[in-house]
């Protein structure tokens, strides 16, 4: 890297794109190490709440009761509370058996077919005790239709027939993604390089159309285009490029190296977050640098740390915020 | 001459299903399926079964031999004649406890741990002289029902209702239920019935003096299916023996005799049909059998039988007579010629009626014979399909029932007997009454016992050993592991037992002959390699049944037609006296091994492709299953001739017969492994084969599929796999851990695997969609990627998605049942008083136990708490069942019997031992690429794709893939990739190049697989050969190679870790030794052997071999006696003699333990030494035998 880059350094995020389950934004002037700190927080240390105790009273079901447990500890709850809860383990109130008000929430459900019909049960039967932490509500925002109950049924957690019982109480509590899976608020976080490319315009000018055609569907993903009317290949999407090397190999099996450079820029990030719902995605970002902030404020309270500051010297004291 | 067209008759048969092309990849959703490949695939069985039902036990008890009895009482001389014959054969489905109506259903008695029988009944006939026939109906017991045959009362049921009866809707019988097992009977490899074979055995010379390796051998089958095996040896001298067995011994018969006694002849008449395949014309040519040599031979056998002076019919019938009067049951009083033909009818040529066809058959089987010796022909190979036949459950079974009829007949003879020679002057043998009552102390029921305890063990106990190679291993347990497991049992053909224990391997050798009839792909590796075979998913068996299902005409109708037909193309029928000319000029025909004619060898080609023409029309004369098994003339080849069978048992595989033109299946023909030796099908790819033009095909394979097993059939892209790894693959889709059965609820199988979450696979071969294996998933689709990412993927190690897993990727359970019976608990006296129940006394002592003694539904029960509770409430004592466990179960089901008397006595527990996937548990793709997982690695250390943030759930190692060449599994990822994108499954059935397409373009036919796959892929944006971009998910970099990455459908196989840990610090030790016990169940430890120990020694390792093999074994401190060196007789314990004086307050002084010799009578020369305790046993096993073994002490390094 060129100019030798300092540490101090002030990102800078530009939001693209924001719904209450999907975010897009550029994270710059950081590098990979922030960027994946940022990833690994979100998926695996922002806490939620999710479904951790389960007693079972009456199970008739065709499941049984672990594979029901399984099945409702990895519903999505609603967990904006979850940042100022605690820790089940380090709760005062309830000397951590995890049954209190500050560290758990309670569940019921009871849900009996009288019916010929079978009947699902879904997360909307699920009755919380705290009505800020219930099941995430899967309303697809898309269609107007919020009384078409067809599509708004909440996550089956079993399908029961005639005579069938199921009741139970369950204990949600707080929880991070790297205990469980389920605590995991993030479906899906990436990040990938900006790709920055430059075409060589005058190589490609020594290209008939046909090879430009050629040369630009040896791209999986729609990155450079051909001008209709000029007939000038351009670059039309540089993100969609995933550094699959198609294009380079495209040009040197056409026998020009060098038609096109890509490099990807060392200090810029394009982030994609998904959340399950338990949190919206922006909160999920912020909550991530929370904790990534009080984790490196743990690192630079530390005793050890005041003890590094003799060896390490001038290290020693930025961590401490020196 | 021309052939006659075939005629058409009144009844059309209607054109055999080929296996249907495969098109459509999915199920309509919601439809209900109704499982007829399925079925197909066990008819052999059930088929079987229901002919014995149906007439096959009629016929056997016409074969039974009715048991004569003479009396002499008083003055007049009773012949009583007494006559058994079974007339009347039903079955009832009720199992007859008491108070237990209705008929039960499988899951009642694999619940209850009892038989699904029905009754068996017959009729005896008694008749006194010549009067009238009285009946008598007796009643034989319960007999073991085949699930789904005719005489099961679920047979017709359609699958919702069989849903409703908590069976398995796509239930397909075939097995037995007994004492709640179910048990299959395995598929058996015997010898062709009524061919003559000819063999060169080693062990044919060493029977007597004489005899040479060369044989001619024939296992002749009645209608009843039993069978006699007849061998014609040839002698050094040129001359023949006939060797049957009978009683455990083998008779051998000059041929001569035998010719002689058969029909009336001269020995002019003999000669000449001997030597009828000799001709002079004909000096060394294609197709000559006999030499000069044969008219000689023929001499020396017919001089054999004059020098016994034996000329006549009369006379060689009273030699036999003669001599076998003492084996023959029943002819104490006979006349010789009597017994001779007995044994001619009884030993000889038992397929044949006529004893004119006998003869024929013999003299073919002589010229055969000769023809080997001459090198005229090739011996035939005895473990080559072409000459094998398959023993189905139904024939063995009524194989079996004859037998035990037979002996109860001679039984109740033998009662009868007693009495009358008791001169008890109360029992009148006239009186048909006290016959009857006398017939009564028969148990007759025991014959049902007889059967069902064959079935349970699998081992038959019979004295005449049926003319069966074998006693034990006729039936297996039917396991439910997973589906795929289950139907094979019913696929598979074993080679017989007495084969597993060959030292040679030409037994296990894959021959071309059974090329479409048996898999070669799903054969396990290993000890049974080779011997246990699946038949192919087209092969079928034939049966008494024709396509529909009717059962087939009468067999003489049969052979009837089939004559006519031969007749009208140009074959010359045998008639007495008549001498049938031998090849070349002609072919003998032999029909289910009978001589019926013979035909001119320059038309034979044009008349088999006539019969063939028959065979596959729509017409009744000839049966769409008959093998025209024609040998072609040949230089020093197979003996030639036109064979034909119609009988069952044989295994049949359908083809195409391009000769006959027609659209659609119209020209689908069956054909057996001995006709298709000498037939020319080609791959249907629409090329030649490399075939000359001077052979053309006359058939063409259906599918090239057809050539592989069910099993073998759900790999994936099998053809570009290399072949050993999809055998292993068979292997391992059989251990699966999958989902078992639709009823796992209902079941109370001993141990069932479950696998939580399957999935059905996006690449998928035609038959998943046949055979309906939805229904029973084995696996899931996993994201796999293929890299070295940490090092704990070396050696076929991998790594799974800890969040994956935690999302319920192969979560499973085992379900073990307990079944507690009260009847056969203890002792008989104590066994009414026995209940369940909880104790009184002790109300809280264990909380998992409700008051009746039996667990709560739902509840945890951690080691060695106790499940169940007995009270007895005469000795008023409790006994509990303690779960003898690793880890903490959970109570499935309790199901108790509450059929029976009031407290119930039977109890099944079910428990659910919880089987999350954790490290060493073994995966396996369905490639043969099998691995154990060795970490639970986090979500966020995983690698990831840039852009779509995808992280594998499984990581396995590259180098699994350039020596084994799996290459359809990297296909597969492709594919599956492609497919999940565009949302559909893809069709990977093996040998699609091979087919020809309906609308074929010449330019379509340049793709090949893999640009297709990538198109789709590149469609969808993603790198045309699968790989993509990852990026280290722990610095975030990008990882300096693409790599390879999609859904594979990945298998959990059943061997997991927590059935296999064993672990031990102290324990249980061996009573004689004092070492520590073996055996993972009883805590005990591993073996430290030999080779470990060698390998300690060579590292120089001391302290470890010691603290091994010494400290922590059977370590022991000795006294031995440095005096006389003996650690026996020295070790007694000197008793104190005098009374220890007690001090008040103190306590008692410990005496000091003083060691004395017995020898020396000394105390001073004791030492203590460490040694382990096998070493003072192994004294005191010499000291037993005389032998004084002395122990030299010395201080360390003195010497």
């Amino acid at each position: 890297m060129e100019g030798g880059v300092s540490y101090a350094r002030m990102p800078r995020v530009k939001i693209r794109d924001l719904k209450d389950d999907y975010a897009k934004f550029e994270l710059r002037d950081t590098d990979a190490s922030i960027a994946n700190a940022l990833r690994r927080v979100m998926i695996a240390e922002v806490p939620t709440i999710a479904i951790d105790l389960v007693e079972i009273e009456t199970n008739s079901s065709v499941l049984n009761d672990e594979f029901i447990a399984h099945r409702l500890g990895l519903i999505p709850l609603t967990s904006q509370r979850a940042m100022s809860m605690r820790f089940s383990r380090d709760c005062d109130a309830c000397d951590g058996d995890g049954q209190c008000e500050y560290c758990s929430v309670e569940f019921h459900l009871l849900v009996k077919c009288m019916t010929d019909q079978t009947l699902d049960v879904t997360s909307k039967d699920l009755i919380s005790s705290d009505h800020t932490v219930t099941p995430v509500d899967f309303v697809d925002s898309s269609l107007a239709e919020p009384s078409d109950t067809s599509t708004n049924r909440g996550i089956i957690i079993v399908k029961l027939r005639r005579g069938q019982e199921l009741k139970l109480r369950a204990i949600a509590r707080k929880g991070i993604g790297k205990d469980h899976a389920k605590w995991s608020p993030a479906a899906t976080v990436t990040f990938m390089y900006e790709p920055e490319i430059h075409i060589n315009e005058d190589l490609m000018e020594s290209l008939t159309l046909e090879e430009k055609k050629e040369w630009v569907e040896s791209s999986p993903t729609h990155v450079f285009d051909i001008d209709p009317v000029t007939q000038q290949v351009s670059v039309v999407e540089p993100e969609a490029y995933t550094y699959d090397d198609e294009v380079l190999k495209k040009a040197e099996a056409m026998g020009k190296p060098g038609l096109v450079e890509i490099n990807a820029k060392q200090d810029s990030f394009i982030f994609t977050v998904e959340s399950t719902g338990a949190i919206k995605a922006s909160q999920l970002v912020l909550n991530a640098i929370e904790i990534l902030k009080t984790k490196l404020d743990a690192v630079r309270l530390s005793e050890d740390t005041v003890e590094a500051d003799d060896q390490f010297g001038e290290l020693g004291a930025h961590l401490r915020g020196g | 001459m021309a052939p006659p067209t075939p005629a058409s008759s009144t009844k059309k048969k209607v054109p055999l299903k080929p296996c249907p092309e495969p098109t459509k990849m999915t199920d309509r959703p919601g439809s209900v399926q109704d499982f007829s490949a399925l079925r197909e695939l066990l008819k052999p069985h059930i088929e079987s079964f229901d002919y014995m039902a149906d007439q096959g036990l009629q016929k056997m008890l016409e074969h039974i031999a009715p048991v004569q009895l003479t009396s002499i009482r008083g003055k007049f001389l009773n012949f009583m004649p007494y006559y058994a014959k079974f007339c009347c054969f039903d079955f009832l489905c009720f199992y007859s406890v008491p108070d237990c109506v209705g008929a039960f259903f499988f899951q009642q008695c694999r619940q209850a741990k009892i038989s699904y029988t029905g009754k068996f009944t017959a009729d005896i006939c008694f008749q006194y002289n010549d009067g009238a026939i009285i009946r008598d109906n007796v009643d034989f017991g319960q007999f073991p029902i085949m699930l789904k045959s005719k005489l099961c009362h679920l047979r017709d049921v359609d699958p919702r209702k069989l849903a409703s009866y908590k069976e398995e809707a796509s239930e397909m019988g075939g097995y037995f239920i007994l004492n709640g097992l179910e048990r299959v009977v395995r598929l058996l490899i015997l010898p062709k019935r009524n061919y003559p074979m000819s063999l060169v055995r080693n062990s044919f010379s060493g029977r007597q003096e004489g005899y040479t390796d060369k044989a001619v051998i024939i296992r002749c089958v009645r209608a009843d299916q039993s069978s006699v095996s007849l061998k014609l040896y040839y002698l050094h001298n040129g001359s023949a023996r006939l060797g049957f067995w009978m009683r455990g011994r083998e008779y051998l018969l000059p041929v001569g005799i035998v010719l002689k006694a058969l029909i009336d002849t001269s020995d002019r008449e003999i000669y000449v049909n001997l030597t009828s395949c000799y001709n002079e014309k004909y000096e060394k040519g294609k197709g000559v059998v006999g030499t000069q040599l044969v008219g000689e031979r023929a001499q020396i056998i017919l001089d054999e039988v004059q020098e016994l002076s034996l000329f006549t019919r009369l006379q060689c019938l009273e030699y036999i007579g003669k001599h076998f009067q003492p084996m023959m049951a029943g002819h104490v009083n006979d006349s010789f010629p009597n017994v001779a033909e007995s044994v001619l009818k009884n030993y000889i040529f038992v397929h044949l009626d006529q004893n004119f066809d006998k003869f024929n058959l013999l003299i073919f089987m002589l010229q055969k014979l000769f023809s080997l010796v001459d090198q005229t022909s090739v011996p035939d190979n005895p473990d080559s399909l072409q000459n094998q036949e398959v023993l189905l459950p139904g024939h063995l079974i009524t194989l079996y029932l004859k037998e035990k009829l037979e002996e109860w007949l001679q039984k109740g003879k033998r009662l009868l007997q007693d009495e009358i020679e008791k001169q008890d002057k109360t029992f009148i043998f006239g009186d048909i009454l006290q016959v009857k009552k006398l017939m009564g102390k028969n148990l007759s029921k025991q014959i049902s016992t007889a059967v069902e305890n064959m079935l349970k063990t699998g081992r038959l106990v019979t004295q005449t050993g049926l003319d069966l190679q074998q006693r034990a291993g006729y039936t297996v347990m039917a396991e439910r592991l997973n589906f795929l497991r289950f139907i094979s049992h019913f696929r598979a053909v074993h080679r017989g037992a007495s084969f597993a224990g060959l030292r040679t391997t030409t037994v296990r050798k894959l021959l071309p002959e059974s090329w479409g009839f048996l898999c070669p792909v799903h054969t396990p590796d290993g000890e049974p390699c080779g011997l246990l075979n699946h038949m192919t998913s087209t092969c079928r068996i034939t049966s008494f049944y024709d396509s529909q299902g009717n059962i087939k005409q009468d067999y003489s109708e049969v052979k009837k037609s089939i004559l006519k037909v031969l007749i009208a193309v140009g074959m010359t029928q045998s008639v007495p006296k008549l001498v049938l000319p031998g090849p070349p000029q002609v072919l003998t025909v032999l029909l289910d091994g009978c001589i019926v004619g013979c035909i001119p060898s320059i038309q034979v080609e044009k008349v088999v492709a006539h019969i063939r023409e028959f065979k596959v029309s729509s017409c009744l004369e000839i049966p769409d299953d008959l093998e025209v098994g024609y040998v072609p003339l040949s230089m020093g080849g197979a003996y030639p001739g036109l064979y034909l069978f119609t009988s069952s048992s044989r295994f049949v595989r359908p083809v195409r017969n391009i000769s006959i033109r027609s659209d659609g299946d119209k020209n689908i023909e069956l054909i057996g492994p001995f006709e298709q030796v000498f037939m020319e099908i080609r791959c249907p790819d629409g090329g030649d084969g490399g075939r000359k033009s001077s052979f053309p095909a006359t058939h063409e394979e259906i599918h090239p599929t057809g050539m592989l097993s069910v099993v073998g059939n759900l790999t994936p892209w099998s053809d570009h796999n290399q072949s050993p790894r999809n055998m292993y693959q068979c292997q391992m889709a059989k251990q699966t851990m999958a989902f078992s059965s639709q009823t796992i609820q209902h079941r109370a199988d001993q141990k069932l695997y479950h696998l939580q979450t399957p999935q059905s696979p996006i690449v998928r071969t035609s038959a998943y969609t046949k055979y309906s294996i939805d229904e029973f998933p084995t696996g899931t689709n996993a994201i796999v990627a293929v890299l070295a990412y940490t090092g704990y993927d070396m050696e076929d190690a991998m790594i799974l998605n800890k969040s994956a897993v935690e999302r319920g990727m192969f979560h499973g359970q085992i379900y073990q049942t307990e079944t507690i019976d009260l009847t056969d608990q203890g002792r008989r006296s104590d066994r009414s008083s026995k209940v369940f129940k909880k104790s009184n006394v002790e109300k809280f002592a264990c909380p998992a136990l409700d008051s009746d003694g039996l667990p709560h539904v739902g509840q945890l029960i951690r080691p060695d708490e106790p499940y169940c509770s007995i009270y007895n409430e005469v000795s008023n004592s409790t006994h509990s069942f303690k779960k003898k466990a690793s880890e903490p179960v959970y109570v499935d089901y309790v199901a108790v019997d509450g059929k029976t008397k009031k407290p119930f006595q039977k109890v099944n527990i079910r428990f659910r031992h919880p089987r999350n996937p954790v490290i060493g548990d073994k995966f396996s793709s369905r490639h043969g690429q099998k691995g154990v997982c060795s970490q639970l690695w986090p979500d966020i250390d995983m690698p990831f794709a840039g852009n779509t943030g995808m992280r594998p759930d499984l990581i396995i190692n590259p180098h699994a893939f350039p020596s084994r060449m799996t290459i359809a599994m990297l296909l597969e990822s492709v594919a599956a990739k492609g497919g999940s994108m565009h949302g559909e499954f893809v069709d990977a059935t093996p040998f699609r190049s091979s087919v020809k397409k309906e609308s074929e373009e010449s330019e379509s036919k340049s793709v090949s697989l893999v640009d297709e796959l990538g198109l789709k892929l590149r469609e969808k944006g993603f790198n045309y050969h699968g790989l993509e971009v990852l990026y280290s998910g722990v610095y975030g970099t990008e990882l300096t190679c693409e790599i390879f990455i999609g859904p594979v459908y990945y298998q959990r196989l059943r061997h997991m870790v927590s059935d296999k840990f064993q672990v031990r610090s102290t324990g249980t030790i061996d009573q004689v030794t004092r070492q520590p016990i073996k055996g993972r169940k009883r805590g005990g430890g591993i073996r430290f052997g030999e080779m470990e120990r060698d390998s300690l020694l060579a590292h120089g390792a001391a302290y470890l071999l010691h603290d091994r093999l010494h400290t922590c074994s059977d370590y022991h401190i000795a006294d031995v006696c440095s005096l006389c060196g003996s650690m026996l007789n020295t070790t007694f314990i000197q008793p104190l003699k005098r009374p220890v004086r007690e001090i008040g307050g103190l306590p008692p002084g410990r005496a000091p333990k003083k060691v004395t010799c017995h020898a020396c009578r000394t105390s001073k020369g004791m030492e203590t030494v460490a040694m382990p305790y096998v070493f003072r046993y192994l004294a005191a096993e010499l000291a037993a035998m005389n032998i004084k073994m002395t122990l030299k002490l010395s201080n360390g390094a003195g010497a």
